[in-house]
């Protein structure tokens, strides 16, 4: 479903993403995990087309992503990292005119669906500005799968949902994949990871040290959290912030 | 107080310089100096049409109109740089979390808009204009004395714009209705009288009279006019503008469907629903548009008097087109494109759409001009509107050209405007003359309409190229 082969993004000489290559396949769950400034925000753009490798390339579900990156975009519904949906439409009118972008025939029935799956409803006449960060997370969410795409994109699904509406997302996607639908996550939460990836990649500081399955025996030896530490805190890698500044400790 | 201040001039310093680099923004100034000062080299010309009088006339209510429009972006354009730099960061409207009075902040605010503004546009036109006339027999415009006081009465309309426009929105923040109505009621009577005004009354605008006669009880008209709107705005200040409604029944698919399957119809009902829900609501299009469009009619009416030679419905199509172009400004303000990136839309598709929603906005100087005319001599209907339309798309497709879906931000950059001034000043000035000849000839103008297509069609590509722009 997708395949990234020796992708790099330089901004100037900030190397966001340094030479990456993986593939995902149908009906998995990979989650890409690893520190704030690691690089997933970056990736994650590139997969969709917003923006250009340095050099590299990519395929998405067949399609040549630097060539034709509206068509990916058409394919995959995604939910961006910030939550910026136009503040003078209501939750309800957003998802129509999402909709509408999308050049759907029939859509009340589904959006009406979302907003009592996610528990929204009540918030639906509200102007987008005005609704609260989970909220508009969860509109960004039903936005994404309003098309029922078989590729999801999803930068940090959970970070500002309740546990209730976390738990639902959670099981929703873990249905989706059931049902034969790809799903690409990038996270900083481990927890979220372990419950829910079949897969996962670590990157850091632009490079992916480590891709498996959740299964694979040398993950399921070790306490996930000491794992991911040690990847990204080698000697010589400073700033993952372990140590604890003297006037607290 | 004065760090407060401080941190306010630095944060409208980096906001722009942030966004087009050090030399871009500085840029600004120095260009605005060199355009005064060429412009002003040809004084000795417009000496032998106009009077000094005329000429200083022109010049004050020039930057009255600057200081209103300053003052009603940095008031009114709240929700855009919200939705830019996020709640917190402008010092202005994060009085909930500084330990200072909302009013504190505000009066520095207001300071903050003159200091700021005059030395990035009074300043270096009256530089450009000081350097001119003194190379040049400029009449009674003397070296260095009068100059200087050019430039205390320049600023004088130019904060008596701003304090004027600070009152309006207080009273906006108190009733939206009532401004609106109010202002709405303004116009009419403005465009209605406009024929039969003595044009001496332009010459009552206290810091005009002063320029000119230099008395006391003008110096102290113009500072009270400046003082005791901003102190009221002040004494009543409401940071908060009223948003009584805070929940909307769907209007969207009912707006989609009245354009049944026309293919930017989802757009325009966003757009449309972003202009009348935002701050001011269509109360901007009043403000921003109607106002100064029955002001600069009434201007024009009266030097029609005076110089009959110009046909002065001609002169109002040139201008409403110019004014037009500045709808796309506005139009521009509520969306970034980062809201669309990660739908299938191209930046190319999203300044598509919103040029259909321009076109759509143009209704309202189109009207507005067929009933000018009508009143005036309908007669020159055909050449008014065909004029109006090419001036409009000519303009708003060199806007899109330099600035994308940004024009707001980017047309700061110094080196983007000075491209921009130089590629409609001359044609405006062409324009003028041709008008002198008869109707007829500006319909040279639908040459701009092929013109204006090409570069059109160079801008989609031109930002289809530039990856993910910011804004
Ligand atoms: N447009 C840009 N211009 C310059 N540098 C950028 C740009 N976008 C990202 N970067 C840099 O690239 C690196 C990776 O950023 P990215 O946003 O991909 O990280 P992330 O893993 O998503 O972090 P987080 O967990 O905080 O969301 C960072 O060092 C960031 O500063
Ligand atoms: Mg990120």
């Amino acid at each position: 479903m997708i395949e990234v082969r020796n992708i790099f993004k330089f901004y100037g000489s900030t190397k966001a993403v340094n030479d990456i290559s993986f593939s995902i396949g149908k009906g998995e769950l990979f989650g890409l995990l690893g520190p704030n400034g690691s690089g997933k925000t970056t990736m994650i753009r590139m997969l969709t087309g917003q923006i250009k490798p340095t050099s590299g390339s990519v395929r998405v579900h067949g399609v040549d992503v630097l060539e034709d990156p509206i068509r990916v975009r058409e394919l995959a519904g995604i939910v961006p990292e910030q939550e910026t949906p136009p503040s003078f439409l209501t939750a309800e009118e957003y998802l129509y005119f999402v909709a509408k972008i999308r050049k759907m025939e029939s859509y009340e029935k589904t959006c009406e669906k979302w907003f009592e799956f996610l528990d929204f409803g009540d918030q639906k006449n509200s102007l987008c500005k005005d609704l609260s960060r989970g909220t508009r997370q969860k509109l960004m969410f039903a936005q994404a799968f309003l098309h029922e795409p078989e590729l999801a994109i999803i930068d940090e699904p959970l970070i500002n949902l309740d546990p209730v509406i976390q738990r639902k997302v959670k099981d929703f996607l873990a249905g989706y994949v059931k049902n034969g639908g790809t799903v690409f996550i990038s996270t900083h939460i481990l927890e979220i990871a372990k419950q829910i990836c079949t897969s996962i990649g670590i990157i850091y500081k632009g490079k992916l040290v480590y891709t498996g399955r959740l299964d694979d025996p040398t993950l399921q030896r070790r306490n996930f959290e000491d794992f991911f530490l040690d990847l990204v805190s080698r000697p010589g890698n400073s700033g993952t912030g372990l140590s604890i500044p003297a006037q607290y400790a | 107080m004065f760090d407060i201040f401080k941190s306010m001039l630095k944060e409208e310093w980096r906001m722009h310089s942030n966004l087009f680099g050090n030399n871009g923004f500085s840029l600004f100034p120095v260009f605005i100096f060199l355009f005064t000062f060429f412009v002003s080299l040809v004084l000795p010309i417009f000496r032998e049409i106009f009077t000094y009088a005329q000429i200083a006339l022109g010049m004050h209510y020039f930057f009255l109109l600057l200081g209103s429009m300053v003052g009603a972006f940095g008031l009114m354009g709240r929700e855009f740089m919200n939705r830019r730099f996020g709640q917190a960061s402008m010092i202005a409207y994060s009085s909930r979390t500084l330990p200072v009075s909302e009013r504190l902040i505000f009066a520095n605010f207001l300071v903050k808009d003159v200091v700021y503004y005059f030395a990035l546009y009074v300043l270096p036109f009256v530089a450009g204009f000081a350097l001119a006339a003194a190379l040049i027999p400029a009449g009674n415009f003397h070296f260095p004395f009068t100059l200087l006081f050019l430039l205390l009465t320049l600023s004088l309309s130019f904060m008596i714009g701003l304090s004027l426009v600070f009152f309006l929105s207080t009273i906006y923040a108190h009733s939206g209705k009532l401004l609106t109505l109010g202002l709405l009621a303004g116009c009419v009577f403005l465009l209605s009288i406009s024929g039969n005004l003595d044009s001496g009354i332009f010459y009552s605008l206290p810091s005009l009279s002063f320029f000119l006669l230099s008395s006391k009880s003008q110096f102290l008209l113009s500072s009270g006019l400046i003082i005791i709107p901003s102190a009221l705005s002040l004494f009543f200040l409401k940071v908060d503008f009223p948003q009584a409604k805070k929940s909307f029944p769907n209007s969207f698919s009912r707006l989609c469907g009245k354009f049944g399957s026309y293919r930017y119809a989802a757009f325009v009902a966003k757009d449309f629903l972003d202009l009348k829900r935002s701050e001011g609501g269509f109360g901007k299009l009043i403000f921003s548009f109607l106002l100064p469009a029955a002001l600069i009619w009434m201007l024009l009416s009266a030097l029609g008097k005076v110089l009959p030679a110009l046909n002065i419905l001609i002169l109002i199509s040139l201008v409403l087109g110019v004014l037009s172009s500045s709808m796309y400004n506005w139009l521009t303000e509520y969306d970034i494109f980062t809201s669309y990136a990660f739908f299938p839309l191209k930046v190319s598709d999203m300044i598509r759409n919103k040029l259909n929603s321009y076109l759509f906005l143009n209704l309202v100087p189109f009207i507005l001009l067929i009933l000018l005319t009508l009143k005036k001599d309908p007669a020159f209907l055909l050449p008014t509107l065909l004029l109006f339309l090419s001036i409009s798309l000519y303009m708003v497709s060199i806007l899109i050209y330099l600035t994308g879906l940004s024009p707001s931000i980017n047309l700061y950059n110094g080196r983007t405007f000075a491209v921009y001034t130089l590629s409609v000043m001359p044609l405006l000035l062409v324009n003028v003359i041709l008008s002198m000849f008869g109707p007829y000839y500006v319909l040279v103008n639908l040459l701009l309409v092929p013109l204006a297509l090409y570069l059109l069609g160079q801008s989609f590509r031109k930002w289809d190229r530039i990856e993910s722009p910011r804004f």
